[in-house]
């Protein structure tokens, strides 16, 4: 169980903590249609828009054939806790990287610092937000195609290591900043 | 204030150069919606009688629908309109995507546009920031549609979503398509030429707004419901698995496959082309457009050989006319010769009609290699088939006269090969053979468009949606209305498919769903324009919108000369028996049909158009 990622005992003091892997939600771009409806369900359910813009996640197309479903991936040594300067980044008693509001001023230093791109700033608080992993696009994903997984049931599904061979080879479309506001 | 809509159309004078953003007419949606209907009053209004459609004097829109972008199932939706250079009436085509949602986030819901530019000019929207740029400056002029793709997503930025016609349409094709977002088609009634006539290459949009929808407390809860109602639809998983692909099975299976230029409904390789064989060896994906749970969308490739390609392909309706009805059992042909017309930016459906047009004239030693400059048109043979695909695109050779449809084509070369052209209205008849199923020769005929199986899209007969009739008309016309064979009851069956479609496509959503399965129905676009919009229709008021959009476009045409008379079959399609299969010895009783369709309208039954009282009653008496 050497791979098992385990979050930081310090960024939650309040908590009993176990070993427990960190979870993060994944997306396979052979089997993802494209449709949008994970992003639309989450702009929806917390920013009660329809807005890709405002959605945790990104859906990125890419030819040929494939749609990254594109999620926090939860690093381990998150980086970007450690970028910002108002400490407003933490880990949750689950292992969630999440954002407190009232401490972000949006510097942008969280987005600078992620390598997959999965934080961004809301184009109306002006705040960092990032998938938080509630799970409300996964149940409505009409593809199947995104779930809830973690380094060691990954690396058991995708034994082969097809699908994340496929994020290798498109590092560089998928996790471009390019339209980063 | 209408929610969960951009709020506003660019008018886009191409001669002048200038742009205008003209907000939304909200009163013109309470009596035509948006997308197709409001596009059909706007441009009643604006497009003047006996102008060349390929003048600078025609008008083109593009519109979305109220409901495109949102969450409703297959709420991907716009729609392009105008006159057609095709058949010189009301033109008008429909594609999904991802371009029409990206343009509402944008804070647009229709781009129209007006006169000609004078050198080739693409329009670029970045949400407030929309400028008429230098096509050939930026390199796309001459371009196909996947090349234009790809340097306006490198110029404008990779999440921008184009629409773009390719060389067919700056060629003058007369049925060139719009294309968007690579390899979805607004490809029926030839818009692409007017988009080539007036310069205008295409439109790259990207949106970084959103739709603030009228009910967001319940928006969620509601659509689980409309998403759950689909995706357990019986329907779902052979969509899924298939697209339309094995419509050529089913198709086979009643006699409905048009073959041999619609000179019978069955082909002895059907199999060779049908969905199985598709899915066995060339699909790669199925692929979805924004909001669509059942993605009919194919990726396949073929890969190796003279027809290698990967990409966006095909329909049903191209595995028809570029397949069986060319005699062409070739299916790789037939996907690479989808993934061309793509390309190229063509209508499939009419490309491949009119190729086997010239196939059939050929057969006959009416047309021969002193035509076709030696190439050689017997039925099947796939290189031609290929070959003509890129003539006709470039305007190459015998592909220049092809280009012109196979109506005008015919009339250029003569020789009897008139009776060949198998037209409604000089549009070629889609993959639908008539003398199989009744109801699709009437919707062919009244279609404002000229032949068309979709202004109606009279699906109902076609397979077991007996319980579907029964809810939506009730006993009365039962059995007759289910039977495909059955002439009878078919004019108030397409009439009242027609009302519903032409409201479908003013909302922005798919066929798929609301028509074929059935699943939805006026009652749930009306409940999902009152969560998404914060519009109140009701039923009755949806239908009424509909009945007022079908014959304002009835007006339109009945402007340019259009009576009953030409609401017309090709002569093998009402006087030849089916000579094959399940459907042999079957003729299209079009005039039968026709009385009981106008009765049900309210329309002349001599000259096919509105009595002043139907118009009265829709509130059309001004534009009669």
């Amino acid at each position: 169980m050497g791979n098992i990622k385990q979050w930081d005992v310090e960024t939650d003091p309040t908590e009993n903590r176990t070993l427990t892997e960190l979870k993060f939600v994944i997306g396979d771009p052979r089997i993802c249609s494209g449709c949008m409806t994970c992003s639309n369900t989450c702009s929806m359910h917390y920013f009660k828009v329809i807005s890709p813009e405002r959605a945790r996640n990104r859906v990125v197309r890419i030819e040929p054939a494939l749609d990254f479903p594109l999620f926090c991936r939860n690093c381990e040594d998150a980086p970007c806790i450690t970028a910002c300067p108002e400490k407003a980044l933490m880990r949750t008693s689950k292992g969630v990287v999440i954002v407190n509001n009232r401490k972000c001023v949006g510097h942008g230093e969280c987005v600078t610092a992620c390598q997959y791109y999965a934080i961004r700033i809301h184009p109306d608080t002006g705040k960092a937000f990032k998938c938080i992993q509630c799970d409300e696009c996964i149940k409505r994903c009409p593809a199947d195609a995104i779930w809830m997984t973690t380094e060691s049931e990954l690396s058991k599904r995708d034994k082969d290591g097809s699908m994340m061979d496929l994020y290798e080879q498109h590092t560089k479309e998928i996790y471009d900043k390019e339209d980063s506001l | 204030m209408i929610h969960g809509v951009g709020g506003h159309i660019l008018w886009v004078n191409l001669t002048k150069g200038s742009i205008e953003k003209r907000p939304l007419d909200e009163d013109m949606i309470k009596d035509y919606l948006l997308g197709a209907g409001y596009l059909s009053r706007m441009l009643f209004d604006n497009i003047p009688k006996g102008i060349d459609p390929l003048s600078d004097k025609n008008v083109l829109g593009i519109a979305t629908g109220l409901l495109t972008g949102s969450m409703f199932p297959q709420a991907s939706r716009h729609v392009v309109a105008g006159l057609s250079p095709l058949t010189d009436i009301w033109g008008e085509s429909h594609a999904a995507g991802f371009w029409g949602a990206e343009l509402k986030f944008a804070g647009y819901d229709a781009v129209v546009f007006t006169g000609a530019s004078s050198n080739p000019v693409y329009l670029n929207i970045k949400d407030d920031d929309v400028e008429l740029l230098d096509a050939e400056a930026a390199g796309v002029w001459g371009k196909d549609v996947f090349e234009t793709d790809d340097i306006l997503k490198a110029k404008h930025g990779r999440k921008c979503k184009t629409l773009a016609i390719g060389q067919a349409g700056e060629n003058l094709v007369r049925f060139a398509a719009v294309m968007n977002d690579r390899d979805r088609a607004s490809a029926r009634s030839g818009l692409g030429a007017v988009m080539g006539s007036k310069k205008i290459k295409g439109v790259s949009v990207k949106g970084t707004g959103k739709l603030d929808v009228a009910d967001p407390k319940n928006y969620l809860k509601q659509i689980d419901v409309f998403h759950k109602r689909m995706m357990e639809n019986p329907f779902t998983p052979g969509r899924i698995k298939y697209g339309t692909t094995s419509l050529v099975e089913l198709m086979q299976h009643i006699g409905r496959l048009p073959s041999y230029n619609m000179k019978q409904g069955v082909f002895d390789g059907y199999e060779k082309i049908g969905g199985d064989a598709i899915n066995q060896k060339y699909l790669v994906k199925a692929r979805a457009d924004f909001s669509c749970l059942q993605r009919c969308g194919r990726y396949t490739a073929v890969r190796t050989g003279p027809y290698a390609f990967e990409g966006g392909a095909p329909e049903f309706e191209t595995q028809s006319s570029m397949g069986s009805r060319c005699g062409n059992d070739n299916i790789e042909s037939v996907l690479f010769g989808h993934h061309l017309s793509n390309q190229y930016g063509m209508d499939t459906i009419s490309l491949g009609a009119t190729i086997s047009w010239a196939m059939e004239a050929w057969d006959e030693g009416l047309l021969t290699a002193e035509d076709t400059g030696g190439i050689d048109l017997s039925w099947g043979n796939h290189e031609t088939i290929v070959n003509l695909t890129r003539m006709i695109a470039l305007r190459e050779g015998f592909g220049d006269v092809l280009a012109e449809g196979s109506a005008r084509a015919a009339q250029k070369i003569g020789r009897g090969t008139e009776k060949f052209v198998m037209t409604v209205k000089k549009q070629e008849i889609a993959g639908q053979e008539p003398r199989a199923q009744k109801s699709m020769g009437l919707a062919a005929v009244t279609a404002a468009r000229g032949a068309d199986h979709l202004y109606s899209f009279p699906v109902l007969d076609e397979a077991g949606f007996d319980d579907d009739i029964r809810k939506r008309f009730g006993e009365e016309y039962l059995p007759e209305m289910t039977e495909r064979l059955n002439p009878k009851y078919k004019g108030i069956m397409v009439k009242e498919c027609e009302d519903y479609m032409v409201m479908v496509e003013s909302v922005g959503l798919c066929k798929y769903g609301t028509q074929i399965p059935p699943e939805f129905y006026y009652d749930d676009v009306a409940l999902a324009l009152k969560i998404h919009n914060g519009l109140d229709f009701t039923r009755e008021e949806l239908q009424i919108i509909g009945e007022r959009i079908v014959n304002l476009n009835r007006l339109f045409n009945a402007r340019l000369g259009i009576t009953r008379e030409d609401d017309c079959l090709p002569d093998r399609l009402t006087k030849e028996k089916a000579p094959l299969g399940p459907s042999a010895g079957e003729v299209v009783e079009i005039d039968m049909m026709l009385d009981e369709y106008y009765t049900e309208r309210g329309w002349d039954l001599k000259t096919g158009l509105p009595h002043k009282e139907t118009l009265k009653r829709l509130g059309l008496s001004k534009d009669a």
